[in-house]
């Protein structure tokens, strides 16, 4: 192989395997606004006081989609308890490798109340995303997903 | 006295020329293309690697101070966990940072050991063709795509006489159309 090949050679694997290059943090959008944080556990117990307002909220990423990385649901304050982040497709994209990071995200605050059937799937999908185990029978009342659509995230280390 | 432009053969030499240079980038599209279109199948980004554990009385155990770091000597596993969370009253998560994930489950006294890893190339591949970049690769991409508008087109010139455009071979190029119209005909409507 002649000098010029191996130099091509190297050039393309070079740009072609720089994945996840660690950065300290990282801006999503607009990148979060740290002036309107709330906790978790306080915009589920009243979210109607959350509605109309940017909000921002702090929490460990313990769950990322793992298709187009377009959600992650952020640990609450409280045990048990997540909120979810939703973009749209391509809009922000998420990626697996930040399960544990502290993120920040702000935005407007929405609310999806669903019927008894639509909760089912909607929880046995998100178990089956997960490969979670999952027993559609335990789910006995409806359910509102509450979700940030946010306009800027920042993923700490 | 102006050369005459011989069209036939300007149009043979740009096909070829241009489609040395579209060769990279045909494959990355081409090859994340499939990726991407099984994205029900699999996870054309990252490989998660599972394995489950059976540790006795880890309700216990979880409990005391040195869990953490006992879980991962256990495990043999190195590093630091960076994040821990209770998803439901038996289920414990716990991520390090070595992109892994111990899902522990106190009733079943078991720990799944979820591994993480970019998959190589094919997730870079994924982050052009989706155009996760944005910025200036938007506009490169837009200029790749009327480069493979030209050598499709330029291809419809390339022959001449019996096995040419004119001759029964062009009823490929009319395949080519009516394959993708039968399917959205039969799947769309």
């Amino acid at each position: 192989m002649s000098g010029l090949k191996i130099i091509i050679v190297m050039i393309l694997s070079s740009i072609f395997s720089l994945t996840n290059t660690a950065h300290a943090e990282q801006n999503y959008g607009k990148g979060a606004d740290m002036k309107h944080l709330a906790e978790i556990s306080a915009i589920l117990a009243s979210p109607t006081k959350f509605m109309d307002t940017d909000v921002t909220v702090k929490g460990a990423i313990v769950k990322v989609c793992k298709k187009r990385g377009c959600w992650m649901e952020l640990a609450s304050d409280k045990k048990f308890q997540t909120l979810r982040i939703k973009v749209r497709d391509g809009d922000m994209v998420f990626p697996m490798t930040s399960l544990g990071k502290t993120a920040y995200a702000t935005g407007k605050l929405q609310a999806l109340p669903l019927d008894l059937a639509q909760s089912k799937k909607y929880l046995a999908y998100t178990a089956q995303e997960q490969q979670e185990e999952f027993d559609v029978n335990s789910v006995t009342e409806a359910i509102t997903v509450y979700q940030i659509s946010p306009t800027g995230v920042t993923i700490n280390d | 006295m102006a050369k005459n432009i011989n069209w036939f053969r300007l149009n043979r030499n740009l096909h070829r020329d241009i489609g040395y240079f579209c060769v990279g980038l045909t494959l990355i599209f081409a090859i994340s293309g499939i990726a991407l279109n099984h994205v029900n199948d699999w996870d054309p980004n990252y490989q998660v690697t599972q394995t489950e554990h059976a540790i006795s009385n880890i309700a216990k155990k979880i409990n005391q101070d040195n869990f953490e770091p006992w879980l991962l000597k256990e495990l043999s596993l190195s590093g630091t966990v960076k994040a821990r969370f209770w998803q439901t009253p038996t289920t414990y998560k716990l991520f390090t940072k070595n992109n892994q994930t111990l899902i522990i489950n106190v009733a079943k006294n078991t720990v799944v050991l979820q591994q993480i890893s970019p998959r190589f190339l094919l997730k870079n591949f994924n982050f052009l063709h989706l155009n996760d970049a944005r910025s200036a690769w938007t506009y490169y991409s837009d200029f790749y795509a009327a480069l493979l508008i030209y050598l499709a087109l330029s291809a419809l010139f390339m022959v001449k006489g019996k096995k040419g455009i004119k001759s029964s071979r062009g009823l490929l190029v009319v395949a080519g159309f009516l394959i993708p119209a039968a399917f959205v005909f039969i799947y769309a409507y």
